[in-house]
């Protein structure tokens, strides 16, 4: 016969004195599977199938009306109950029937065959419904998880079918686009993109060739034409069955981010410019010195000339006079003066002065040039320009802050213009001056030798190479792969923000270029730039 | 009379150099100029020096590795910096060198000859113990 799989727990209900055979024996028959155990009560078996989970209930129908109460306290929502009666009468399964029970077996001769076979059945049932209600109950569960999840979500979620019309949207994609939820609803995305041919908005894309975007940069237009620029995923969406439905779409508001981003950016640029004011001041000090200096001498050689001006004055009332005794003293107290004085040498070094100074405010004039190039802020969009131009004034800007260490050896080539952003470019190129001006010293700071840092450009693949060559003291191997990473940093505490080369990075990857470090510790260290021609920028910004 | 005292005076910066001459011109001083410390080093070598003046920050050597090899060279010789970098070189340092006067740049030309003259004075013993100079008239350092 067929046995119950699965663990049973069954209970029989049954009075102390019962007359009738005990069912016992003959649920024994479903397997080692079946736990059998006998109650009494109501209250009893009410209490035990609310702590385990019970597959079936055999009551038998006493003479009392404990049966009925059984049937009354179970049957609404309990497992199925089996009546077990010995009237053959139909009246009392009715009776028992109605009051819900499940089955009806008389306990006669065949008892012990038929029990069995209607408890397997009835236990069946009860597990295939109770089976549907979980899983049925799973559904819901699953289903409102889902929702909230997609309800709550930060980010922006857009379902959209093979026509890229609006099939769901999740609040912050209402609040990003601008409408409600009614209003998005089958309206197409693509007047959110005015701007951009139908063909290349990422989720025409995907929904052309299954194309999937992770976190690219977009920006979409709400009606009343407030642009926003959001970091976009999409992929397509598929049945069950594998057919495509169309496409989904996470997004995100990205204009805090951009504004933190440009924040990062120029705190950045700060920390740089704070770095170099020390080796600036350096070398504003220097031609100040001689200039405070000769400023000072030069009064000095103006009152000697005075001197000797006054004799000259006097010489030329005696020549009116017409004494020759006079014209004798005082023309030798002018020479006497001048001998003093020393004319000649005052004259002279008086001009080398003027023109030493010169030289020295023509020195602080270039360098408050270059410094304030340095700290304006950037172009919104990107400009053609020649790199060399912005490689020579940032060269400019930190040469003074190392050439007692270094030897700089510059080979510009022939480029062709590259669109960029000058400020962020320039950025770059400060970082990693200063970087291999700062390997340089890690080496050999102190020794009395100096070091050489090579800056070359040249054509290459389409675009331009910016190549930064020291020979300082090298990034270990272990350390290559992570250089770019933010916050990381080798140097002293103070000393670095672990910024430099993660924004040297981002500036290089937002004009669509490279950034490449390769490194042989202690003999050279090469950073190379690669950056397209035409305007890059303007595409991968 | 007593020869004139020799300063020896290093920047790698001929205006500079010829500032300081131009300020200096009047105090008597035999004045020997030159623009790298390892051109410092050969005068040390060649001739008697009372007093060094150098810049610190230079291609090669700095002016305070110039004078700690001066130390070992002429003892004797009055050993000062001249620099923008102040800050930057440690106190312990400048005593370690012995370094009896830090010079910023720019200088101001009344402290620089009083300093000087200070440092090139006959070796007076102190008088009385106690220094009565105006702290803030010189570049001296004092304990």
């Amino acid at each position: 016969m067929k046995r119950a799989g699965a663990e049973v727990r069954i209970i029989v209900a049954r009075s102390l004195d019962s007359p009738l055979p005990d069912p016992t024996f003959a649920l024994r028959r479903l397997g080692p599977g079946a736990h059998i155990e006998i109650l009494h009560g109501a209250a009893a078996c009410r209490a035990r199938c609310r702590e385990h989970s019970v597959d079936l209930i055999v009551a038998e129908a006493g003479p009392g009306a404990e049966c009925w109460e059984l049937l009354d306290a179970i049957a609404p929502d309990g497992p199925p109950v089996i009546v077990v009666h010995r009237d053959r009468s139909e009246r009392a399964a009715l009776a028992a029937f109605e009051r819900g029970a499940a089955d009806c077996v008389v306990a006669g001769e065949e008892f012990p065959d038929v029990l069995p076979v209607v408890a397997l059945e009835q236990i069946q049932r009860w597990r295939a419904a109770r089976d549907q209600d979980v899983a049925e109950r799973r559904i819901r569960d699953l289903e409102s998880y889902n929702q909230n999840i997609i309800q709550n979500l930060n980010s922006a979620l857009l379902v959209v079918d093979l026509d890229g019309r609006i099939v769901f949207s999740n609040p912050p994609a209402e609040e990003i686009l601008g409408e409600s939820a009614e209003a998005l609803r089958g309206r197409p995305i693509w007047p959110w993109f005015p701007e951009t041919p139908r063909g290349e908005v990422h989720v025409a894309r995907t929904l052309a060739t299954g194309e999937r975007f992770k976190g690219v940069e977009s920006t979409l237009t709400r009606a009343d034409g407030t642009p926003v620029p959001i970091g976009i995923s999409s992929a397509p969406v598929f049945d069950s069955a594998g057919t495509e439905l169309g496409a989904v779409a996470v997004f995100s508001d990205l204009t805090e981010i951009k504004l933190l981003q440009r924040k990062v950016l120029q705190a950045e640029k700060m920390a740089s410019i704070g770095q170099l004011a020390a080796g600036v001041a350096h070398e504003i000090n220097n031609p100040m010195g001689f200039i405070h200096a000769n400023l000072f001498q030069m009064s000095e050689y103006l009152t000697d000339l005075r001197r000797v001006w006054d004799e000259v004055g006097a010489l030329l009332e005696a020549v009116g006079g017409g004494d020759p005794a006079e014209v004798r003293r005082c023309s030798a107290e002018l020479a006497e003066a001048s001998k003093q004085v020393d004319v000649d040498f005052v004259l002279s070094d008086f001009a080398k002065a003027i023109r030493e100074s010169q030289e020295g405010s023509e020195r602080i004039r270039h360098i408050v040039n270059d410094l304030r190039n340095f700290s304006h802020r950037d172009s919104e969009h990107p400009v053609l320009a020649d790199v060399n131009r912005f490689l020579e004034s940032t060269a400019g800007i930190v040469w003074p802050m190392m050439k007692h260490l270094v030897v700089l050896e510059k080979e510009y080539g022939n480029l062709p213009k590259v669109g960029c952003y000058p400020m962020q470019l320039q950025q770059v190129f400060m970082n990693l001056l200063v970087n291999a001006y700062q390997a340089i010293e890690a080496r050999i700071g102190g020794s009395g030798e100096t070091g050489t840092i090579w800056l070359r450009t040249e054509p290459r693949a389409g675009g331009v190479a910016i190549i930064v060559k020291d020979t300082g003291i090298g990034i270990a191997p272990e350390n290559l792969d992570r250089i770019f990473d933010p916050f990381f940093t080798t140097k002293k505490v103070g000393m670095g923000t672990g910024l430099g080369l993660s924004t040297c990075f981002n500036i290089v990857e937002r004009h669509g270029g490279s950034l490449v470090a390769e490194s042989e510790p202690g003999v050279q260290t090469t950073f190379t730039v690669w950056l397209p021609g035409g305007n890059a920028a303007e595409r991968a910004g | 009379m007593a020869r004139r005292p020799t300063l020896l005076i290093v920047d790698d910066e001929a205006q500079i150099l010829s500032a300081l001459k131009r300020s200096l011109r009047r105090e008597g001083y035999e004045i020997v100029a030159v623009e790298s410390a390892a051109a410092a080093l050969r005068v040390l070598d060649e001739r008697p020096v009372d007093a060094i003046l150098t810049d610190h920050k230079m291609p090669g050597l700095s002016g305070v590795q110039l004078l700690a090899r001066a130390a070992e060279r002429r003892p004797d010789a009055v050993r000062m910096l001249i620099t923008g970098w102040t800050k930057e070189i440690p106190r312990e340092r400048l005593e370690e060198v012995g370094i009896c006067a830090l010079v910023t740049k720019p200088w101001d030309d009344a402290k620089l000859k009083a300093t000087l003259r200070a440092a090139l004075a006959p070796a007076s013993p102190p008088a009385g113990g106690s220094d009565t100079r105006d702290p803030s008239s010189d570049y001296s350092l004092r304990r």
